[in-house]
């Protein structure tokens, strides 16, 4: 995108550079405005057409442009966020005043075509969503991926827990892959930015898998959290291969594009935003209220040693995660240009989010500098840079297996006891559960601080060798780094309860990752425009290369206070390392004829990728699009494209090349032997193939865009492990085989059904639905990877003819047990219970400006899907479910057989609800002094209110939020928040 | 001019950048075969070697190899509520392909086979200055005799079933052969073993440190002298097999059998001192710490069965290896016994095991002479272990009377040792209901392991394929 910029800015400066040249000439001047509201409109564009002449509007939207004579000439005047328009002058004239309108459809956005070209929205041959910056933090997010919610038809963006600071999976268009990467790439300026989820260590503690190491039930944050979502000119999402074939190998689960915010021409503005909020448990789990000893008694519980049992229903849920939070973000950017050719933008946030239980909170810094330059005519350089640092404390949540998550310990503990601290500050042993752990105590003592210290730097040089009317012929060369060190703790001391039943209590898990992705690529580019069509040529190269080192150590048996783990008496390390290199060529050809109607791009990608079997081996990843914008139209009809695409592209290998040799330990002395996991020389990459046709058709003189769009998706070559025979001495073998076939649609509705006067209302509702199915499966059936509890209780299956996404568990039994109580393990039905996948996902958004008055919603709608429950399992077991009588009744069905932890997850939430009123500017200029161009405050929410049938915490949570599959798995999870902000912004 | 000149400096930079990036990606992580190419080192070679006889000792010490033949042959039971497949797939039914009782003896040999297929190949670029000929063709012996081991291990539960003969082609998914052609694999590549190392001088210590169950054990294995008599007294034990093979016997091997045993005994019938019983290899267990590998027959679900201590006869002193254990239920068992003993030291999760001891080797060859008619020198070796276990010497004249004392002796002095009684059972022909009250009602009298489930579906086929003779 940066590259995009950075041509069209180049252009852009051949207009001024040229136009030193025409010493003699006639000056036009004039004001450029906003449409209907009068608003002068600063750094606008106004070029001369047919010639290199042009200049940008200053604060007051005032130009002055010289023509090169005295005849009639046309004016293009543009603006990001406005319909372009171009005007006549008439000969001679002098002055000309333009008013722009709002693009509120995005139909004048540019969007990527390649890695160094761009289409407008208008003739672009894909679907590709356009997300604005203003749209993005209309409310206050704590990462990015919450702010995407909602508002990319196609996309499925899951929370994975209610803990502050992230953990959100996105996928595009469904699941194409079972055991290689399912999410799309972020690429934020050209640079691929890594969204790895790291454990944390907190496995060590939970045993959630067991071990001493971090596990995927970590409840994982991945790390595009870090991004800063104010720094974010506008997001571009490319959904699927038909449009991602760009970025070759990695490009099967789509890409999103980031482009910062650049400085521009005009008056340097300060916008200074301070955000306040606060969050509260949205809702709870209905858990039993004793009210006397006796009825603990009777429930099964002995109530013998409770002591000082207070006789009253405690809601522990309050009582742990009722924290109200003070929350704050403050923000900051400053952005302008130097008369000398330097633009710059810089940028500070300072972001502060509490949790629901005290101690757990999320803390984000970040400053950004984006600058760019212009050296002679030709060379255009920019450089971008952003340092953040976060720190994350999320507690414990998800699966456990100790006794130490506070869900596990509200569920087997009668609500009857007191377990909050004592005045004296000491706590109650738990005195149900076994190693007596207190949920209070435990949240006090436990400490799980991450720290992640991230740099992100791109630079670019376009260098024009030929800038003429006719053609264009400039070089690219981009390049930038994402490195970051993730340091996490679990300190657990041995003063906890929990871990004083250990044979050495006390654990500290230190765990550092330290990840690099580094992105180089060079495009030539070619553009040649005549009367009849416009060609543009690109060739490119691209590098990218990534390495992984993650140490983790965790020592047992560390005295209190202590948090070196060198102190523990025992210590355990692992260390995972990788390294991965890929290079590409691209070629690309863009031809744009019939009058500006008929788009069509042809282009490959051909890349190499150090974890292919051979890695000198090329793929080719080709893409074929056309579009044609209508010139017979219907009636009201503004305009009318049609619009069809292929495109194709991978998903390396992940591992599995080499036979890695086994070490194995006889009395003290180290051996290896080849592994029984055989290395697959011939690895390929997962291959999708994507078809995608629709149209786009705007209305009613701008007022309403809708845009349809099927695909069909074909997914190649999967990674799958195979097993072997045994008698070659290997068990298992990483082979390319198998095909998923996904079909979706994709609708989306754009309107401004009323637009009189000051009263504007603009609603934009989408609609997206798909469907994955195994289609060829060369291994017997199996059950994923990702994790899973069992049938009993439902896991993800792989079967031939099967969704992808399917649930499948025990629900049925041949024959019941002689006392019709129970189904016997041989008797138990395994059944494909249904899809875990929404059947489909609406998002309505809708904006209503009223004067100074803004009000904006977003609702996003969730259908069907099925999660797992296992919550419910903790409470009914133990029989602290409110509900009773429904408690005995699952418990007895789940004994026949029957699955009753399946349930419908799907959802309607408000996602986000905001209120704006932008100041009068007396009022700002008396409560600023005079410094103050606008200000705006502003009430928001998010995940205000939640309508669903799912009887969980919530329908979204997942105990396996970093997996493709199996996602489903509700386990103790940390409860959601509903989060409120008060704002402040001013520009100065 | 000079634009041109710039695009090929663009152009050049391209190249470069495209040039310099080595497509190539070591793995960092952990070592590949590839490792494996190259000059052999002293210390890669103690590096493999210890990788193949840790996996060796990783094979042996699973629940198919003592446990479930135990089971099998009645003697050892493992009564667990919570697991009933170890009655359920043994006596009451037969074992399932897919899960651990019928899948067990194959996998954890095949990749021991694979190691020392490996090892075998990496000698071929012995490094000329680390090691002398000797030491090759020592350590080739040696190895060469623990891959006939595994392959023995594989057939000797596999039984008709058969098993395959693996080959250096990692990818080959080989014939599942006949028991009769598999032995005589194992024959023939026990005898090319005891060629490497009669090449290799008697004198010659092996290249590498070995555990220390081939060397503490009363005979020190890495001195190739007494290599060779681990390598005769296993072909002893093979060709004794072969030639008994209910199926396909071939009684001339039974004069072989004993020629090799008495070349591993160093002694003549009746003349191996009881001195020298527990003489031989052992596998040393190592609970605990970064190795755990515990001992896996310390099983505090183990018992057995009544029988055992029922038949010891008076005054026999390895009845102090039948020990008193808290009740277990008989579980699965429809003759609901109550199991209350158990095998001494098996609580001990370093107690080692052997691997073959001369005591067995006595035995062995009292074995083959009752099969060939050489009552007497039977009587002795009979009587020579017998007597030292505080008895009074028998007699017998007998093919049968001699297997019945015979199968006595090995039934205590082998306890719980492997597979030894249910192999001879099995070949014996008592491996059925005139000789063993059925366990449950639907007692199958199993004979033999399946060919585990991923194996079938390697080839193609859901049972146990006809095998190639």
């Amino acid at each position: 995108m940066k590259r995009i910029q950075s041509f069209l800015y180049s252009l852009l400066a051949l207009g001024f550079f040229s136009a030193s040249a025409f010493a003699q000439g006639r000056r036009i001047s004039g004001q450029v405005t906003v449409e209907g509201t009068g608003v002068p409109l600063a750094a606008a564009s106004v070029t001369v057409v047919g010639t290199n002449l042009g200049t940008y509007t200053d604060d007051q939207g005032r130009f002055s442009v010289t023509a090169p004579d005295n005849g009639p000439v046309t004016l293009r005047v543009r603006r990001i966020g406005y319909i372009q328009k171009t005007v006549p002058v008439a000969a001679g004239a002098t002055e000309s005043n333009i008013a722009l309108a709002r693009d509120v459809l995005q139909l004048e956005t540019q969007v990527v075509t390649g890695t160094a070209t761009t289409v407008s929205l208008a003739n672009a041959a894909n679907d590709i969503t356009v997300i604005s910056s203003e749209k993005l933090n209309r409310v206050p997010a704590q990462t990015i991926d919450y702010a995407l919610q909602g508002k990319i038809p196609g996309a499925l963006v899951t929370q994975n827990s209610g803990a502050p600071g992230g953990g959100v999976q996105v996928q595009l268009r469904g699941v194409s892959t079972i055991n290689a990467a399912f999410q799309p790439i972020y690429v934020i300026d050209g640079v691929i930015v890594d969204n790895s989820s790291i454990a944390n260590g907190l496995n060590a503690i939970t045993a959630a898998a067991g071990g001493n190491f971090g596990s995927s039930q970590d409840v994982r944050v991945n790390r595009t959290a870090d991004i800063n979502p104010n720094d974010i000119e506008s997001i571009q999402v490319l959904k699927g291969p038909s449009t991602s074939a760009i970025y070759g190998s990695r490009g099967t689960n789509g890409v999103i594009v980031i482009t910062t915010k650049q400085g521009q021409a005009g008056r340097t503005s300060l916008d200074v935003t301070q955000r306040f909020g606060s969050a509260a448990l949205s809702n709870k789990i209905g858990i039993r209220c004793f009210t006397s000893a006796q009825e603990v008694v009777d429930a099964g519980f002995d109530s013998t040693g409770y002591g000082a049992a207070t006789n009253k229903c405690h809601d522990y849920q309050q009582e742990l995660y009722g924290e109200h939070p003070f929350n704050y973000q403050t923000i900051a950017s400053l952005r302008g240009a130097t008369t000398g050719g330097t633009n710059f933008y810089l940028s500070g946030l300072v972001q502060h989010d509490g949790g629901l239980v005290r101690n757990d909170n999320y803390n984000k810094q970040s400053i950004r500098a984006n600058l760019g330059h212009r050296f002679g005519g030709r060379l255009h350089l920019r450089g971008n840079s952003e340092l953040i640092h976060s720190l994350t404390e999320r507690g414990i949540s998800g699966n456990d297996n100790t006794g130490i998550n506070p869900y596990t310990l509200f569920s087997e503990q009668p609500s009857f006891l007191d377990l909050r601290r004592r005045a004296d500050g000491t706590f109650p042993v738990g005195p149900v559960v076994a190693n007596t752990s207190n949920p209070f105590q435990n949240a006090e003592l436990i400490k799980t601080p991450e720290d992640v210290f991230r740099m992100l730097g791109s630079g670019s040089a376009v260098y024009d060798f030929v800038s003429t009317d006719r053609q264009t012929l400039n070089f690219s060369l981009s390049g930038g780094v994402d490195s970051y060190a993730d340091h996490a703790k679990i300190i657990s001391p041995a003063t906890a309860y929990v871990e004083q039943v250990n044979a050495n209590p006390g654990t500290i898990v230190v765990s550092d990752a330290n990840i690099l992705t580094a992105t180089l690529n060079g495009v030539l580019r070619h553009q040649l425009t005549t009367n009849a069509f416009t060609a543009t040529t690109s060739a490119g190269f691209g590098q990218v290369r990534r390495n992984v080192d993650i140490l983790e150590n965790t020592g047992r048996g560390v005295f209190p206070g202590v948090t070196n783990v060198a102190s523990a008496t025992q210590i355990f390390t692992t260390e995972s390392q990788d390294i991965v290199k890929s290079f590409g060529l691209s070629l690309q050809e863009e031809f744009l004829t019939l009058g500006a109607r008929m788009l069509l791009t042809a282009g490959v990608n051909s890349e190499r990728n150090s974890n292919n079997g051979d890695p000198h081996k090329y793929y080719a990843y080709p893409k074929f699009s056309g579009s044609y914008r209508l010139p017979f139209l219907p009636p009201k009809t503004d305009e009318l494209k049609l619009r069809l695409a292929y495109g194709r592209a991978g998903n390396p290998p992940t591992g599995g090349k080499y036979t890695f040799l086994t070490n194995l330990i006889e009395e003290g002395v180290t051996g290896f032997r080849a592994s029984t996991a055989k290395g697959s020389p011939t690895l390929k990459p997962e291959t999708t193939s994507e078809t995608e046709g629709g149209f786009d058709w705007t209305l009613f003189t701008g007022r309403a865009r809708f845009s349809a769009t099927q695909f069909r998706k074909q997914t190649d070559n999967l990674l799958l492990s195979a097993s072997i025979a045994p008698s070659t001495g290997f068990t298992s073998q990483t082979i390319n085989g198998g095909q998923i076939v996904t079909h979706g649609t994709e609708l989306e509705l754009g309107m401004t059904p009323i637009q009189i006067g000051g009263f504007e209302w603009i609603s934009n509702t989408t609609y997206s639905s798909n469907k994955g199915r195994v289609t060829r499966l060369p291994v017997p059936g199996f059950i994923p990877a990702s994790g899973s509890f069992g049938s009993r209780f439902g896991n993800a299956f792989i079967q031939q003819g099967q969704l992808v996404t399917v649930l499948q568990a025990v629900n049925g039994c041949t024959a019941l047990n002689a006392a019709g109580t129970a189904c016997p393990s041989a008797n138990r039905v395994f059944t494909f219970v249904g899809n875990s996948a929404p059947d489909y996902e609406m998002g309505f958004s809708n904006d209503l400006n009223f004067g100074s008055f803004h009000f904006s919603s977003l609702v996003d709608w969730r259908k069907g899907g099925l999660g797992v429950n296992l919550t419910n399992d903790y409470f009914v077991g133990a029989g602290t479910l409110a509900d009773t009588a429904r408690a005995r009744k699952m418990l007895s069905d789940f004994a026949k057989g029957i699955d009753v932890w399946v349930e419908n997850s799907g959802f309607v939430k408000i996602r986000e609800l905001a209120l704006g009123y932008d100041l009068p500017a007396g009022v700002a200029t008396r409560l600023f002094q005079g410094h103050v161009q606008s200000a705006r405050v502003e009430l928001s929410g998010r995940n205000l209110k939640t309508w669903t049938k799912y009887t969980g915490l919530d329908p979204e949570v997942s105990n396996f939020g970093n997996q493709p599959l199996g996602r489903f798995q509700d386990v103790t999870p940390y409860p959601p928040s509903r989060l409120w902000y008060f704002t402040i912004n001013t520009t100065f | 001019m000079k634009r041109y000149s710039t695009i090929a400096l663009a152009v050049a930079a391209a190249a470069t950048a495209a040039c310099k990036d080595n497509a190539v990606v070591n793995p960092i992580d952990a070592p590949t075969v590839g490792a494996l190419s190259g000059a052999l080192t002293r210390v890669t070679l103690q590096q493999l070697a210890t990788g193949a006889l840790a996996q060796d000792r990783a094979s042996a010490n699973a629940f198919a190899y003592a446990i479930e033949t135990g089971i099998l042959a009645r003697d050892v039971y493992r009564i667990d509520a919570s697991e009933p497949r170890f009655v359920q797939e043994t006596l009451g039914g037969n074992p399932d392909p897919g899960s651990f009782s019928g899948s067990g003896a194959w996998q954890g040999y095949y990749t021991a086979m694979r190691a020392e297929n490996n090892l075998i190949l990496a000698l071929a670029s012995a490094s000329a200055t680390q090691f002398t000929t000797a030491e090759v063709d020592a350590t080739r012996g040696f190895i060469r005799t623990m891959k006939a081991i595994e392959l023995w291990r594989v057939i000797e539960v596999h039984d008709t079933v058969g098993a395959t003969i693996q080959t250096d082609d990692v990818n080959a998914v080989t014939p599942v052969r006949c028991k009769t052609a598999v032995l005589a694999y194992v024959a023939a590549l026990l005898d090319s073993a005891n060629t490497d190392l009669a090449a290799a001088g008697g004198s010659t210590v092996v290249p590498f440190k070995m555990p220390s169950g081939f060397t503490a054990f009363g005979r020190d294995y890495s001195t190739v002298s007494n290599l060779i008599l681990f390598n005769r007294g296993w072909k002893g034990k093979v060709d004794y097999y072969r030639a008994l093979d209910r199926t396909n016997p071939t009684p001339a091997l039974f004069a072989t059998a004993i020629t090799e045993l008495t070349t591993a005994l160093g002694a003549g019938p009746g003349a191996v001192p009881s001195s020298q019983f527990n003489t031989g290899a052992y596998y040393v267990f190592v609970p605990g710490g970064s190795e755990n590998t515990p001992n896996t027959i310390s099983d505090s679900k183990i018992g057995l069965n009544p029988l055992v201590q029922d038949s010891v006869q008076a005054g026999d002193t390895r009845a102090s290896k039948i020990v008193p254990r808290t009740a277990l239920a008989g579980f699965g068992l429809s003759t609901a016994i109550t199991y209350v003993f158990a095998v001494a030291n098996t609580a001990n999760q370093s107690h080692p095991l052997p691997i073959l001891r001369d005591e067995e080797l006595v035995l062995l060859r009292a074995q083959a002479e009752i099969e060939a008619g050489q009552f007497a020198n039977a009587v002795l070796d009979v009587n020579s272990v017998r007597t030292s276990y505080g008895l009074t010497a028998t007699a017998f004249a007998t093919q049968a009377a001699g297997r019945t004392a015979v199968l006595y002796e090995k039934r205590y002095s082998l306890l719980f040792e492997g597979p030894q009684r249910f192999d001879d059972l099995r070949e014996y022909k008592e491996l059925n209901a005139t000789f063993h009250r059925p366990e449950t009602s639907t007692d199958p009298y199993n004979a033999a392991l399946p060919l585990p489930r991923p194996e079938l579906n390697a080839r193609g086929v859901t049972t146990n394929p006809a095998c190639t003779p």
